[in-house]
């Protein structure tokens, strides 16, 4: 019963051969390599497996592969351009968010898909994003302020770039 | 001391790796012919196997073996030899492994587990001490009496006490017999989970030639390679432990937990590795519990506020398997005096066997459980007797002079309670408390803590430390990185140890028994203190190596020179120097010769003076004690009865902060942490021993909504004598304060005082109800 499915990831159109049982996160890791997603619960609880998915932050532990087809994914490895971090990142590190860096990609990508669609969101509208996140080790704190030196640095870049214009650069 | 790098805000060093996802956790590895195993587990915590039928398992799609633990010949364990790598012919608690399929891909493994069959005939089922304690309980260990163990400790034959630990300090009769008022109390913290967002994960493999060689989420690679080489006896050396990232640990990825279980699996497909990584639901209930203790509280005070005894009970559901955690019970006994100089003190403590998973250890290690009583008993006394409740605790406090339960003598370097006491008190107490409105109560709370060490005999951290040609230096050791952030602890103690920039020292980023220096392992908040006494020992060996081949390229004697991280000189001039670099794989003269040695060393550092416990279970704990403070302003919703927390201040006396930034996360994680035991985490078990909860939509973690709207974290410097820089640990410290605050707060809100945690919505309604009723 295999199926094909094609979609894009970072910019680069894919082939997978599914088997049908197969989850988002088991074609970008097992499939493609792109381990920088992680698994931390099956419940899309942790939100530790979270992509951008047609310009959205899904778990993507609870997708059904075969609705990826057609569509334009981005994960953890295609946000930084080589050595050149993505604002976010840099915002995040520079705010001491990362510890044990399990649930970070997801909130890498999370705050991606937010402050891509608005850069201006209030401070409760990133908690609520970020709640749908668990993290054991920093209790948020610096997760926060991290987000909120994110906006602000991406403000003054004045955009995020949209992520269709984005894939066609990694 | 005027210190150049520790102190400062550095960047860590695996930030990049981590935020870019390039870090390789466990699950991120794949082997070449690598193969999958899924674990059965049994439908009730305790009953017999009848038969177990693999026939229709091994016929599926991809399966390359079905295993059960049939004519399993050894048991392991390090404290006490109790564990089964698979059941044997019974199963003691819900998450044990009865079989496994080894497939070709995981989910094949999944689907082959479905057609095991497997009869089993049901036996009681205790799922708490006190059920497992009761005269006519069916033994979970009938054979406990042989099993192996370390001295002094472990199960006695024909019950189900898995081991028993009693502290005597003074005479407690006497001490009850001076005291004015005698209060007691009985409370309970219950099962939790470590809950790490990483679940653990192994991948096992038998090489053809004999050897071991294991991958896993631990933070114990030597422990567990001395126990896979004693049950398959081999050469210690012919076992391999390789520890990628670490997705948090937070105590349940010490110790041995599933490695001997995957080793085992493996050992059926010699050449192949196998690879295990647990759902969630495996990761709660087939590792490593947290907690599970109830204690009794009996305080004796005088009138003036003079404590004069402690007897303390401590009931510990240790699980189906005491190896693990009969040391969380020990050292949840001798921390029930809490903070508190008692000079007559009877502390009786119990591991029982219970069909529950094996508890190990939690972050807090024993500490946050029964201090919860002691905390909460002193606010109690505090009201009966009429006096402040600071005032009372601090006629008590621990201190120079002071000697805890233990027997040990306390001193200034041990840090002091009362500056972190006074620091929390003005943060939350200084204004007046909020007055009652129509939607909530307000209340605040305090509790003081204390952090034993928590070594054993052996408990050694070593460095390896090596001069580049350049001038750079790479450092290697074998302690973990969890998350809590040693590696910039180890390169900010050698940067200012060997006074060159942090910019110049790499730090290892994976552990490999192959290559890494012995650690026993990384646990009791112990890596600063002794994993950076281990830096600069190493590094002043590497000063000495570098001066003594300065001193034949200078030509001059040993004590005439110093060295500056740039160069070795003559102190008398200056200008008369050598460059490090130049000296780091041995001095080149001028006619070529190279003389002097190359610059590379090793050290370790030892608990000093640990001991094992006497005939009274006194003993040195070794390292030193940690005191700190903590204390919270909450609100309880009168419609819901949730509590609220609205302010959370926390201090410690850390002797000396290495990285501000990496501290703060560390006390501000750990309190949220605790935020979670106290007001929502449960890991519940019905009759059969089944948990009904073992996910993450189920098991109440907070999230960022349930963090206090504010934290503050100040720390108190009291040089320690052993640490670098005089640095001690606070890994632990910050989770130890958190419930007794809250419930003390809770007190000051309602007037009603709390027992036992989870403070869920639905009690504090229901105790709010019926005091309304009254």
């Amino acid at each position: 019963m295999s199926e094909k499915i094609t979609f894009k990831v970072n910019g680069r159109e894919r082939t997978v051969e599914l088997e049908g049982w197969e989850r988002g996160l088991d074609v970008l890791r097992e499939n493609l390599g792109l381990t920088g997603s992680k698994r931390g619960c099956d419940d899309a609880t942790c939100g530790a497996c979270t992509v951008v998915v047609n310009g959205e932050a899904k778990k993507s532990c609870v997708l059904l592969a075969k609705k990826l087809d057609g569509a334009d994914i981005l994960t953890i490895e295609g946000i930084s351009k080589g050595k050149k971090l993505h604002p976010i990142q840099d915002a995040l590190i520079e705010a001491g968010a990362v510890q044990c860096g399990y649930c970070t990609p997801g909130i890498v990508l999370e705050l991606y898909a937010l402050f891509s669609k608005n850069l201006s969101v209030s401070k409760k509208e990133i908690k609520d994003a970020l709640a749908k996140h668990l993290c054991r080790c920093t209790g948020y704190e610096a997760i926060l302020e991290g987000a909120l030196l994110a906006q602000s640095k991406l403000k003054k870049n004045l955009s995020v770039k949209r992520p269709s214009r984005r894939f066609c650069n990694v | 001391m005027s210190l150049k790098y520790v102190g400062k805000n550095i960047t860590r060093p695996d930030a990049v790796k981590k935020i870019t996802g390039k870090s390789l956790f466990l699950d991120d590895i794949k082997l070449p012919g690598m193969l999958y195993t899924a674990i059965l587990t049994p439908p009730t915590a305790h009953a017999k196997i009848v038969s177990i039928n693999t026939s229709a398992a091994e016929k599926e799609p991809g399966v390359i073996k079905v295993v059960t633990g049939k004519g399993i010949d050894f048991l392991f364990g390090d404290n006490v030899k109790d564990r089964v790598p698979m059941a044997v012919d019974r199963v003691r608690y819900i998450g044990e492994p009865v079989a496994a399929v080894i497939a070709e891909n995981p989910h094949q493994a999944k689907m082959a587990l479905k057609k095991i069959e497997v009869k089993y005939k049901t036996l009681p089922v205790y799922t708490d001490a006190r059920e497992a304690l009761k005269k006519k309980a069916a033994l979970i260990h009938p054979e406990s009496g042989n099993y192996w163990h370390l001295p002094g400790m472990g199960p006695e034959a024909k019950t189900n006490i898995a081991d028993h630990y009693l502290l005597k300090k003074g005479d407690v009769k006497k001490g009850f017999a001076e005291a004015d008022l005698v209060l007691e109390g009985e409370f309970n913290y219950p099962f939790g989970s470590s809950a790490a967002i990483e679940p653990h994960g192994t991948i096992a493999l038998h090489h053809e030639d004999g050897g071991i060689e294991i991958w896993s989420s631990s933070i114990c690679p030597f422990v567990i390679r001395e126990d896979i080489a004693r049950t398959y006896k081999l050469p210690v050396a012919s076992v391999r432990v390789h520890i990628p990232e670490v997705g948090g640990c937070f105590g349940y990825k010490s110790d041995v937990t599933v490695e001997q279980t995957i080793a085992y699996i493996a050992s059926f497909v010699p050449g192949r590795p196998v690879k295990w990584v647990a759902s969630r639901k495996e990761d709660f209930l087939s590792t490593l519990l947290g907690h599970g203790i109830r204690t009794k509280f009996k305080v004796g005070v005088k009138k003036n506020g003079k404590l004069t005894a402690l007897q303390t009970t401590i009931l510990h559901s240790t699980g189906a398997y005491v190896d693990t955690g009969l040391h969380v019970m020990r050292g949840s006994t001798h921390n029930s005096t809490g903070t508190y100089e008692f000079p007559n003190c009877y502390l009786d403590g119990y591991s029982v066997y219970t069909n529950t998973p094996p508890v190990g250890a939690y972050r807090g290690y024993g500490h946050q459980e029964s201090q919860l009583g002691i905390e909460r008993m002193m606010d109690m006394l505090a009201r009966k007797l009429g006096m402040d409740p600071f005032k009372l605790r601090e006629s008590n406090y621990l201190g120079p002079g002071k000697m805890t339960a233990l027997g040990e003598k306390l001193w200034e370097s041990n840090g002091n309670v009362k500056k972190c006491a006074d620091i929390v008190r003005k943060k939350i107490f200084a204004g007046k408390k909020k007055k009652e409105d129509a939607d909530y109560y307000y209340g605040r709370g305090f509790a003081a803590i204390m952090k034993s060490p928590k070594g054993a005999p052996f408990s050694s951290k070593s460095c390896y430390l090596k001069f580049n040609v350049d001038g750079s230096v790479s450092i290697n050791m074998g302690g973990a990185e969890v998350g809590q952030g040693l590696r910039n602890v180890v390169r900010l103690v050698a940067a200012e140890a060997l006074k060159i920039d942090p910019s110049r020292i790499s730090v290892y980023t994976e552990i490999d028994t192959q290559f890494s220096p012995w650690e026993w392992q990384t646990i009791g908040s112990m890596f600063t203190i002794q994993g950076g006494r281990a830096v600069v020992r190493a590094a002043e060996k590497a000063i000495h190596q570098l001066k003594k081949t300065a001193m034949q390229a200078l030509k001059c004697d040993y004590d005439m020179l110093e060295y500056d991280g740039d160069y070795v000189f003559l102190s008398s001039d200056p200008s008369v120097r050598v460059s490090v670099p130049s000296l780091t794989q041995g001095y080149m003269t001028e006619d070529g010769i190279t003389i002097g040695e190359v610059v590379h060393t090793t050290s370790d550092a030892r608990l000093p003076r640990y001991s094992n416990p006497d005939a009274n279970g006194q003993g040195s704990c070794g390292v030193t004690y940690t005191f700190g403070a903590q204390a919270c302003e909450i609100k309880i919703e009168k419609k819901t009865g949730k509590i609220i927390v609205d302010h959370f201040a926390s201090s410690f006396d850390v002797g000396q902060v290495i990285n501000p930034i990496q501290i703060r996360g560390q006390v501000v994680g750990g309190v949220v942490m605790a935020v979670g035991s106290t007001l929502y985490e449960e890991i519940k078990f019905d009759a059969d021993g089944v948990c009904p909860n073992p996910h993450f939509s189920k098991y109440r973690f907070p999230t960022i909504n349930d963090a206090p709207a504010k934290q503050t974290v100040e720390f108190v410097e009291t040089p320690g004598k052993i640490g670098p820089f005089g640095a001690r640990g606070i890994g632990e410290h910050p989770v130890i304060g958190v419930a007794p605050a809250v419930l003390n707060a809770v007190y000051d809100a309602t007037g009603i005082d709390f027992y036992e945690i989870p403070l869920s919505p639905e009690k504090v309604k229901a105790a709010l109800d019926a005091k309304g009723d009254r």
